[in-house]
């Protein structure tokens, strides 16, 4: 017997969203006397100063210290080309 | 067997989209997934192309093991820094899911022309979208297609042996990402925690050691529709070797298990052919090849050692070339390293103006399926169109 069975595939389309979807952790801007700051004040320049701690929490408000929160040493980009080229399957 | 044409299904764009296929057309409106056209097999062809794929799986099992007794890596181009893992990994046999031979079959020969073995594709349309098609169009009829119990059976087999969340990694094309999201959903189906995300949100942590999401999770078990050769160049190569995990089925901590394993290395590069030839002269499922020259072969096809999509495939007629190869992209043009292997050429179906090759998929190491590909001349390309099939 060489036929499939049924199909499930209800979940596809979802999985597809869901895998598409960017994968941003819990990360706060923070500067340098560990204070709650927007995040474009990491994105763009604001003379410095400024950069993303991971994990820990605050009172949620700008100005707010962010507590049990660690500076990070995780660097992404080092895979993949984006498919500039076409991509890897064949 | 017997290729036939008849009328799309009113509406079939929508039908292939529901099921996944959403890349059925190219950005210049050709046809990617045709359906104006479908071809017939008798069960006992199905029977000699399953029989031969089972066949060919075994001797490239045989020739895995020559090629690192006699360590023949090098002679296939493949970086010293990847050699031990490799060996490693070959030994301890780390989880594997698939791969896809592509045969040429006219209806009385089968000869291999390749075997993609690291990040074969089109798996939707072979697995579900000509599913969906025999279903509406030929109920009666049967499919040379197991490929969706196939692979949920196979990571139900691997529940043990993976850490959860599995990761899915994709990197280009949307028909990579739908192979990726569609692999995700039969892991999922198996009862697997999954993960889906890009091959550039894969961060590395430099403090611990690991690789991380963004959510700074550790990364354990990837699966990657990225080829090694790939990964080998990329910032992060040299991370993902120190950081594998070679040794063993079972996860280990601060180790990496990787789907494909680094040994699919050995499959995937076009240098496999002309060993197996050399390792079983005159096979009746093998085409002549070699590495170092075309021999005495007046018609052959030169393939880059890696390569995908046709890309630097170029055809020799009376020695002479016929038509350009497609570029190849700077990856795998650097993988390769210029170098070639020289096979004959391969006696093909040919129907209609189109010549067919036939993807028979491996689940596991056994048969699992068939995907057809026609094209308007010899090679296989990213515009190949892919054709379902039948048997009855």
């Amino acid at each position: 017997m060489r036929k499939s069975k049924e199909i499930p595939l209800t979940l596809l389309a979802a999985a597809a969203m869901a895998s598409i979807g960017c994968n941003n952790g819990p990360r706060h801007c923070v500067d340098a006397q560990n204070h709650l700051m927007p995040d474009s004040y990491c994105e763009v320049s604001h003379g410095g100063g400024y950069y993303y701690v991971y994990g820990g929490s605050s009172g949620g408000h700008f100005g707010d210290s962010v507590v049990g929160a660690s500076r990070s040493s995780v660097s992404f980009g080092g895979f993949g080309h984006g498919g500039g080229e076409g991509g890897g399957g064949e | 067997m017997r290729r036939h044409t008849i009328t799309p299904r009113t509406g079939w764009q929508r039908k292939v989209e529901r099921v996944g296929l959403t890349y059925h057309s190219l950005d210049d409106g050709s046809l990617y997934w045709d359906e104006s056209a479908y071809w017939e097999f008798s069960a006992a062809e199905i029977d000699r192309l399953e029989a031969a794929t089972a066949e060919i799986q075994r001797l490239a099992l045989a020739t895995g093991d020559v090629i690192l007794d006699r360590d023949w890596l090098e002679r296939m181009g493949i970086p010293k820094k990847a050699a031990g893992l490799i060996r490693e990994t070959w030994q301890s046999e780390p989880p594997a899911l698939y791969g896809r031979l592509d045969l040429a079959y006219d209806g009385r020969q089968i000869k291999l022309l390749e075997y993609n073995a690291d990040t074969p594709t089109c798996l939707v349309e072979a697995a579900v979208a000509q599913w969906y098609w025999l279903e509406e169009c030929f109920p009666k009829a049967d499919q040379f297609n197991s490929l969706h119990e196939k692979l949920v059976a196979k990571w139900k087999d691997l529940l043990p042996y993976v850490s959860q969340p599995v990761y899915f990694a994709r990197d280009g094309a949307e028909e990579d990402s739908m192979t990726i999201v569609y692999l995700q959903n039969t892991a999922h189906q198996a009862g697997l925690k999954t993960s889906g995300l890009a091959m550039r949100q894969i961060g590395w942590d430099s403090t611990n050691h690991r690789f991380v999401d963004g959510r700074r999770n550790e990364l354990k078990t990837i699966f990657k529709l990225y080829p090694w050769e790939w990964i080998l160049g990329d910032a992060f190569g040299d991370h993902a070797l120190e950081t594998m995990n070679a040794a063993s089925q079972k996860p280990v901590a601060g180790k990496v298990q990787w789907i494909e394993p680094i040994w699919k290395m050995m499959w995937s590069n076009k240098a496999l052919l002309a060993i197996l030839w050399e390792l079983f002269p005159n096979h009746e499922l093998l085409l002549p090849a070699y590495l170092d020259g075309p021999h005495k072969m007046q018609n052959y096809v030169r393939k880059p050692l890696v390569g995908r999509e046709g890309a630097g495939v170029q055809v020799f007629r009376n020695w002479a070339e016929e038509g350009n190869a497609a570029k190849a992209n700077e990856f795998d043009a650097k993988a390769a390293g210029g170098s070639y292997v020289y096979q004959a050429m391969a006696p093909m179906a040919q129907a209609d103006g189109k010549t067919a090759v036939f993807g028979s998929w491996l689940i596991d190491g056994e048969p699992a399926g068939m995907g057809i590909r026609e094209s308007d001349g010899l090679i296989t390309n990213n515009t190949s169109r892919f054709v379902p099939h039948l048997f009855r």
